[in-house]
């Protein structure tokens, strides 16, 4: 029977987990890097980091969530494997030559030299395509929450639900739009707004 | 005590058509250190999922390797199936498995082949490439490819294999089965390929768990691992399975074990032919994999375990697809086993291990 699952595990567990896992029995199957999507500019600046073991057709994946890469001073240091489990090395030196992970005593350390490319760390650079794709995510997430804020502030009397799934609807269209045209509509609101409360207040004053 | 002198092997070499270069630091005769280089046909394939909808990318999958195309497709699809919970029907399972095994049938005769060639056997080379070329065949006249296949999609396959094509397999089978006993018996139990093979390049069952050793590699070496006995898709109907070990750890076993699984696929081919149930080939499959979503999957490749990881993005392209190839896990295992082997033996031992750098660098 083959089961496959994820879990999570800290940055600094790395080392002692896979000691544990190696005294338990467990097979090293790979590791792999995958840019996390929050990156702005050119590049992603973190990624997740995915240690697989497996025993008895179990295979455990765990994630180490947000792991700072490239060349900045704050960049996080992931202590190498290949002491327990050499065929890390392989693994170790990919994710540092694609990804700019820095890991520390690999066995086998290529310094940078593993993969012969062109474009240093290639994995990190977000491609228009993938920027499209996060921009399409970002506001579908915004849509979700807009729609999920109206159904729960829907507890309200007729009008004011109708009011609130009115404006839940504008939130959600102004979502999809870009987000320069999306303030000059809110502004143009807000400018209508202002002015239909200053021609309500001029009426009052005149009764 | 002897100078130690830097021997380079590869990337370009005789015997191995992949670009893997190694250092040998040899004195006398004997390799004391193997240093391992790849990297010189990387193709950054991992990055272009980002830019082909997870039906495109199939196409990409299966041109990762030329040997293991089939297979990536395979293992690819049903990773993506499993983001997405697809559910693949019963007759598409059946199917896979038959093109599967084809697939290690036809890369286990190019290995035997090249082996035979690496060891001076020409004639032998021949007859089990012959054998391949009928395999070959079968391709083609079932998907209309001979190596690239294209014939997997997310959700099941594109083409059904009819009752007398089916019937011509098993008669063409049974036709290599014959031939092969006699190569098998050559392999086997010939001087001339025993002298090359026999207690060369041994590495012990527990480094070969204490290495992480995948596919035949360690199977030689007495490690019962075979993802084909978790029963994954089609794999859940076959009567029994077990994986085919050897004891001896050498270049001799690696030979055995891959002679035997010859045999054994083709067991598996007609079981499944004999068993196939009728009905769809395919399920439409709609949709996008969900944001955030993971999945991972093993497949048992002709060279061994292969891993598949996709992370979906809520859009009909995904964030992350990763292969790992059984070749990047039996790297560790290489270089341990010819430290200490003689300088002749280097080329035997590396082809016994039959690296794909192609599919490793990907």
């Amino acid at each position: 029977m083959f089961t496959s699952e994820f879990l999570p595990l800290a940055l600094e567990n790395v080392s002692s987990e896979a000691a544990r896992r190696k005294t338990d029995g467990w097979r090293f199957v790979q590791l792999l890097a995958v840019a996390d999507n929050t990156g702005t500019g050119d590049r992603d600046s973190t990624v997740d980091l995915v240690y697989s073991y497996m025993k008895d057709g179990m295979l455990e994946n765990l994630v180490v969530k947000g792991v700072s890469v490239g060349d900045g001073a704050d960049v996080d240091e992931v202590a190498s494997i290949t002491d327990k489990y050499l065929s890390a090395f392989v693994f170790e030196n990919e994710v540092h030559d694609l990804f700019g992970v820095h890991i520390t005593n690999i066995a086998i350390d290529f310094a940078g030299h593993f993969y012969q490319v062109p474009v240093r760390e290639p994995m990190t650079i977000i491609s228009p395509e993938q920027k499209v794709a996060r921009e399409r995510a970002a506001k579908m997430a915004a849509m979700k929450a807009a729609k999920e804020k109206a159904e729960a502030n829907g507890a309200g009397d007729g009008a004011k639900k109708d009011a609130a799934k009115s404006e839940a609807d504008i939130e959600a269209k102004l979502a999809a739009l870009p987000p320069e045209k999306a303030a000059k509509i809110r502004a143009a609101m807000e400018a209508k707004a202002a002015k239909e409360k200053a021609a309500q207040g001029g009426e009052a004053s005149n009764e | 005590m002897s100078k130690a002198t830097i021997i380079p092997f590869g990337p370009q070499h005789p015997v191995l058509p992949e670009p893997l270069h190694l250092d040998l630091v040899v004195e006398d005769e004997t390799v004391v250190e193997a240093i391992p280089q790849i990297g010189f046909v990387h193709r950054g394939l991992e990055k272009l999922v980002e830019t082909r909808d997870y039906n495109q990318f199939i196409y990409v999958a299966e041109r990762i390797c030329g040997i293991c195309a089939f297979g990536h497709s395979l293992g690819y699809a049903e990773t993506v199936e499993s983001l997405m919970g697809v559910e693949v029907p019963k007759r598409a399972e059946y199917l896979r498995v038959i093109w599967h095994e084809l697939s290690r049938v036809h890369s286990h005769l190019l290995w035997l082949g090249l082996a035979a060639d690496a060891f001076g056997f020409e004639s032998l080379f021949m007859h089990c490439w012959r054998l391949r070329e009928r395999i070959l065949d079968i391709f083609e006249k079932t998907t209309g490819g001979r190596v690239i296949l294209s014939v997997v999609s997310v959700g099941g396959v594109n083409r059904d294999i009819n009752a007398s094509q089916m019937d011509e397999i098993i008669h063409t089978l049974e036709g290599i089965e014959h031939d092969y006993h006699e190569i098998m018996q050559v392999m086997l139990n010939d001087g001339s390929v025993k002298n090359r093979t026999v207690g060369v390049g041994y590495i012990s069952h527990e480094s070969a768990l204490d290495l992480c050793m995948v596919g035949p590699f360690a199977r030689a070496s007495n490690v019962a691992y075979d993802v084909r006995m978790f029963g994954h898709g089609g794999y859940g109907e076959l009567s029994d399975f077990q994986p085919l070990c050897a004891t001896e750890g050498d270049c001799y076993a690696r030979v055995k074990v891959r002679c035997e699984e010859v045999l054994q696929s083709i067991a598996i081919i007609k079981e499944m032919a004999a068993k196939i149930p009728a009905g769809d080939i395919a399920v439409p499959v709609k949709g996008s994999p969900a944001a955030g979503a993971e999945a991972a999957n093993v497949l048992e490749q002709p060279r061994g375990e292969c891993y598949y990881y996709a992370r979906g993005n809520g859009t009909k392209y995904l964030d992350r697809m990763r292969m790992r190839t059984p070749t990047s896990q039996n790297l560790a295992g290489m270089v341990s086993v010819l430290e200490g082997c003689d300088l002749a033996d280097v080329n035997m031992i590396i082809l016994t291990i039959d690296p794909c750098i192609s599919c490793t660098e990907r």
